[in-house]
């Protein structure tokens, strides 16, 4: 399986009732002190993608191998997707919206 | 007398007195200054660096630099200088003798007495200094970026800088911390030095620190409510990238654990140093130490990593670095702190020297906290206090456009910490 780079999505109790409902209640890991996190996985294609896009986004490579600061609007938008299509596997789709509709993007509801 | 770094009286040189300061500049040459250089300025004028007086000439640059010590054998580790083009110092016409007057933002600054104008290898510079040529190295890119003339000497603060809140609140120079001090009645005074929003494992790391730093001092007056050994959390104020936290942040939220009680009123204060870091690992550790010598206090706690940068120094070279001075030669204990961490199965932060669940260990990674922060989610208070979080979000909406962490907009239109008025 080829090796993916995650973007941590932190979960607190209104957003793991939502995973709860989509039927990925399991799918946060525990990692700090009981704290959740989601980790929606990214190709290294997409990874590079999310760089370019959001150039305030780092991608850790000394220590979480994650996908790090990127802004709330955008995790938010990821969470939400995640929900809707009860996967975490989405961000194809995310990328594609994104670079369809631009910044009008974060104000659209997720059909 | 207020003894300082290397023994040294630490003497300000300031002038308050606005008519004074005004007959002092009268017809002296204008020369705009930038920032990092006027925040050398003012921590120069009030003792931060004692015993300099003013930007390094270059017997004192090349004995940092070969011999990581003054040219009259005090300990130093990091250059401090004043840096000009060739043009720039025809088109003013400075030469040595002369004294102008550093402005900024077309205000009156200091006086600068020059006396002494001379070049520097860079590289032999960035190798000692860094340990490093590397240009990605940011001490290195700092140095590389120095104009190619230096020039050294005698600094007057002419116009002392007004602080923006609520930077205002913390602002102390060296004698005014040592006031502080004496008006507290601490006589030891650990130094806890940082540019994070505090989480509960630097609360252990200050709380380890002060119970080495007070040892074998009496404990009666510390169960009677006035502690006499104290925690200074010194921030570091200075240049910011892209991802750091924002200062308003960093100040607001060490105060805090002492206003929310997690440490007492009596044994806890926060006040900052202007300094931009150099990440120059043991080097600067040992400047930090110098700093906080002159800021009178005792001891000073370095962990892991201490003012490092990606993998150029050893975790624990800021510690080893001290084996190598003599320990007269320093007036400031250090205090090595090992890495404290969240152990499920214990249930609490603890330190690696005594948790035995290596495998179940949870880190505070940095990282992990920061994209917490970012995605606005409020940690356990295991690990972060909810007052904290509070305060860090209240910051990013007021001080760092809507982010937390340094944005570049926040670094184009963030309030400063200081400003220079018009005398």
């Amino acid at each position: 399986m080829a090796e993916t780079y995650p973007i941590n999505v932190w979960i607190n109790e209104d957003r793991f009732e939502k995973l709860k409902s989509a039927g990925l209640g399991d799918m946060p890991r525990e990692v700090l002190a009981g704290m959740k996190v989601l980790a929606v996985p990214t190709t290294d294609v997409q990874r590079d993608k999310v760089l370019k896009l959001f150039s305030m986004a780092k991608y850790d490579a000394a220590t979480t191998k994650s996908i790090e600061q990127l802004p709330k609007h955008v995790k938010d938008k990821i969470f939400d997707l995640v929900v809707a299509r009860k996967k975490i596997d989405v961000m194809e789709e995310f990328l594609s919206k994104f670079e369809q509709a631009g910044d009008a993007f974060w104000s659209q509801q997720i059909a | 007398m207020e003894i300082g770094h290397g023994g040294k009286e630490l003497k300000e040189r300031v002038i308050y007195d606005k008519e004074e300061a005004k007959k002092k500049i009268k017809g002296l040459k204008e020369v705009p200054v930038r920032r990092q250089i006027a925040t050398e300025v003012i921590s120069i004028a009030y003792g931060f660096f004692s015993p300099l007086e003013g930007f390094m000439k270059k017997a004192d640059v090349e004995s940092t630099v070969k011999n990581m010590t003054l040219a009259d054998g005090t300990v130093w580790t990091i250059p401090i200088v004043f840096d000009m083009s060739d043009k720039e110092i025809a088109d003013f016409g400075i030469k040595v003798g002369d004294t102008v007057l550093l402005t900024r933002n077309n205000n009156p600054l200091a006086t600068f007495e020059v006396e002494d104008i001379f070049t520097y290898d860079k590289q032999e510079w960035s190798q000692s200094v860094y340990g490093t040529t590397e240009a990605k190295h940011p001490g290195v890119k700092r140095t590389n970026e120095y104009k190619d003339k230096f020039l050294g000497g005698k600094l007057t603060l002419v116009n002392p800088p007004k602080f923006n809140p609520p930077f205002d609140a913390y602002w102390h120079t060296p004698l005014m911390h040592r006031a502080k001090f004496k008006e507290k009645g601490w006589k030891r005074i650990v130094n806890h030095q940082t540019r994070n929003v505090p989480h509960t494992g630097h609360e252990w790391l200050m709380k380890h620190a002060w119970m080495a730093t007070h040892a074998e001092l009496s404990m009666e007056e510390t169960e009677g409510g006035k502690a006499i050994t104290g925690i200074l959390v010194n921030a570091i104020i200075g240049e910011k990238r892209p991802g750091d936290y924002v200062d308003q942040a960093i100040i607001l939220s060490q105060d805090a654990l002492r206003t929310y009680g997690y440490f007492r009123d009596d044994l806890h204060m926060t006040t900052f140093t202007l300094w931009d870091m150099r990440y120059a690992g043991p080097k600067e550790a040992i400047h930090h130490a110098i700093i906080r010598t002159n800021l009178g206090l005792t001891h000073h706690m370095f962990g892991r990593d201490h003012a490092g940068v990606g993998t150029y120094y050893h975790s624990y070279a800021a510690h080893r670095i001290f084996d190598t001075i003599p320990k007269e030669k320093l007036r400031i204990t250090p205090i090595f702190v090992l890495e404290w961490l969240f152990c499920p199965h214990c249930g609490e932060v603890t330190c690696i020297a005594f948790c035995g669940h290596k495998k179940e260990q949870q880190q505070f990674s940095g990282t992990l906290i920061r994209g917490i922060l970012m995605d606005g989610v409020k940690p356990t208070r295991l690990i972060f206090r909810p007052e904290i979080f509070d305060i860090v979000m209240d910051c990013a909406e007021k001080y760092g456009f809507g982010s937390p962490f340094v944005t570049p907009e926040y670094l184009e239109k963030g309030t400063p910490a200081f400003r220079i008025d018009p005398l």
